[in-house]
C-alpha cells in the first residue's frame, strides 16, 4: 500500500501522536496523514487490537462509521473503520482487506455498540457476515430477496429489466415529429448503459 | 339558412329531465372542493409548500391538504416510489373513498426518473394503481402543479377522470403487477373485489388468476385489540 500524501511513516514514528499506540500493533502503519485525520492500514487480524488500544489509550470512543468497498477484481472486501477521538480531535480510519470468499469477519460490537448497526447494514448490502454481531437480520431492505445489491457483480440494470416495465410513451405530437423525419435521437430503451456499444 | 329544416336533429328521450342537471351540478361541486393527500416520497414535495401557501395559493382553486386518506379525494404522489413505499402507497390508495384521483408528480413516478437503474425504485406507477394525471418535470414548478390540478379539476367536472373505476374493473391486472413485485403472499386489508361489487363495477377482468391466488392465502382481518390504560407489568 503506497502512501497517498507526503512521506510514509512507520508505526513507531515519534512525529505522530499515534506512534506509541501503533508501535504495539503488528503490521499497522500510517499511510497518509493530514491535520486531525490519519489513515492506518493494517492486516485484518490486528484490527480488534488496534481499536482496543485506540479506545483505551487515546480516547477514540466514537465509531462514526464502518464502510465497505468491494474490490471484485482483487477478490477482496475493504473495510474501513472510522473512529474519532474527542480528546485529540482526531479521526483515524483503519483500513483492512479481507478475502471476498467466504466473506466473514469479526464483529467489533463488544468494543463499539453502534457497530451492530453498521455491520448489519454491510451484511445486507454486501453479504459480508460478521461473527459475534448481535443481529444479522434484514435491516433496511426488509422486502428484498435478491442478492446483496451493493456487490459489484450485482447487475442492477438486469434486475430492473426483469422486475419492472417501462412506460410506453409515444404521444401524438412525437409521432407527428417522427413522420417529418425528426423525433427522439436515442430512444430511452436504447440509452441503457449496458446496451451502449 | 335555407337548408336548415333538412339538417337531421337527433332527439334523445329523457325520462327525468333533472337527472343530468343534478349530475352536472354534483360534478361541478366535486371539482371545486378537492381534498388532497400528498404522499411526499421524494424531492417533488419541495414544490408543494409554495403551491399551497400564499404565493400560488392552491386553496383559491378549492384544493386543500387533508390529513387522512379516508377523507381525501386526491392522492398526490410526489417523487420516486421505492418498493417499500409502494406498499404503503397502495394501502393508502385503497383506504380512500371513491371517487378518488391519483396524480403522479415528477419524472420518477412516470418512469423511474433518475432512479431508472435502481433495484429499489418502482418505475411505472400506473402499473400498480390507476393514475389520472402525471405532472412531468424534475421537479415541476408550482405553476405546473397548479396547471395539472386545474386540468384534473376540468376532467372531474366533465366526468372524464374516472380511472378509479379502472382499479375495480381491472383489479386482476393491478394485483398481478403488485404480486410480481411483492411476492405471492401480498394482501391488503381492503377487500377490493367486494368493493367493486358494491360500486357495481365488477367486470370480467375484476377477477382472474391473480385474485384466485390472493383468495388462496387471504387471511381475514382481525380487529385490533383495544385496551384502556397501560398493560400491567409482570
Amino acid at each position: 500500500m503506497l502512501p497517498r500524501q507526503g512521506q510514509a511513516m512507520t508505526a513507531g514514528d515519534p512525529s505522530t501522536a499515534l506512534g506509541p499506540i501503533l508501535r504495539d500493533v503488528e503490521g499497522a502503519r500510517i499511510t497518509s496523514t493530514r491535520a486531525r485525520r490519519s489513515r492506518v492500514d493494517l492486516p485484518a487480524d490486528a484490527l480488534p487490537a488496534l481499536l482496543e488500544l485506540l479506545k483505551g489509550r487515546a480516547g477514540f470512543v466514537h465509531l462514526s462509521a464502518i464502510s465497505c468497498v468491494d474490490w471484485m477484481d482483487e477478490g477482496q472486501f475493504e473495510l474501513v473503520y472510522h473512529v474519532w477521538s474527542y480528546e485529540m480531535s482526531m479521526m483515524v480510519s483503519a483500513h483492512i482487506r479481507i478475502p471476498r470468499e467466504p466473506g466473514v469477519y469479526l464483529s467489533v460490537y463488544d468494543l463499539y455498540h453502534p457497530a451492530g448497526f453498521f455491520e448489519r447494514d454491510i451484511h445486507e448490502m454486501y453479504g459480508l457476515y460478521f461473527e459475534g454481531s448481535p443481529d444479522m437480520e434484514k435491516f433496511i431492505l426488509t422486502e428484498w430477496d435478491g442478492p446483496p445489491p451493493m456487490r459489484k457483480d450485482f447487475d442492477s440494470e438486469a434486475w430492473v429489466n426483469d422486475h419492472f416495465d417501462w412506460q410506453d410513451y409515444r404521444p401524438d405530437w412525437l409521432k407527428e415529429l417522427e413522420e417529418d423525419g425528426g423525433g427522439v435521437a436515442i430512444r430511452p430503451d436504447e440509452q441503457r448503459f449496458s446496451r451502449r456499444k | 339558412m335555407k337548408d336548415l329544416p333538412e339538417i337531421p336533429v337527433a332527439v334523445t328521450p329523457r325520462t327525468n329531465p333533472f337527472a343530468r342537471v343534478f349530475d352536472e351540478i354534483t360534478a361541478f361541486c366535486r371539482s371545486r372542493s378537492m381534498f388532497m393527500l400528498h404522499y411526499c416520497t421524494g424531492c417533488g414535495a419541495i414544490e408543494l409548500p409554495p403551491a399551497m401557501t400564499s404565493r400560488f395559493d392552491m386553496e383559491r382553486l378549492g384544493i386543500q391538504p387533508m390529513v387522512s386518506p379516508r377523507q381525501a379525494d386526491i392522492l398526490l404522489i410526489t417523487g420516486y416510489v421505492s418498493v417499500k413505499t409502494l406498499k404503503r402507497v397502495i394501502l393508502t390508495y385503497e383506504q380512500m373513498a371513491s371517487p378518488k384521483y391519483v396524480i403522479g408528480i415528477c419524472s420518477c413516478t412516470v418512469n423511474g426518473g433518475m432512479y431508472w437503474q435502481s433495484y429499489a425504485t418502482a418505475k411505472k406507477l400506473n402499473d400498480y394503481m390507476p393514475v389520472d394525471m402525471y405532472i412531468a418535470g424534475c421537479m415541476p414548478r408550482p405553476e405546473a402543479v397548479i396547471e395539472g390540478l386545474r386540468g384534473l379539476m376540468e376532467r372531474v367536472r366533465t366526468g372524464e377522470a374516472s380511472s378509479w373505476e379502472d382499479y375495480y374493473r381491472r383489479y386482476d391486472y393491478y394485483l398481478g403487477n403488485q404480486q410480481r413485485l411483492f411476492g405471492e403472499a401480498w394482501q391488503t386489508p381492503t377487500n377490493v373485489i367486494q368493493e367493486a361489487e358494491h360500486y357495481g363495477l365488477a367486470g370480467p377482468e375484476t377477477e382472474g388468476e391473480h385474485t384466485a391466488l390472493l383468495r388462496q392465502h387471504q387471511r381475514p382481518l382481525e380487529p385490533l385489540e383495544m385496551r384502556i390504560g397501560l398493560k400491567e407489568r409482570v
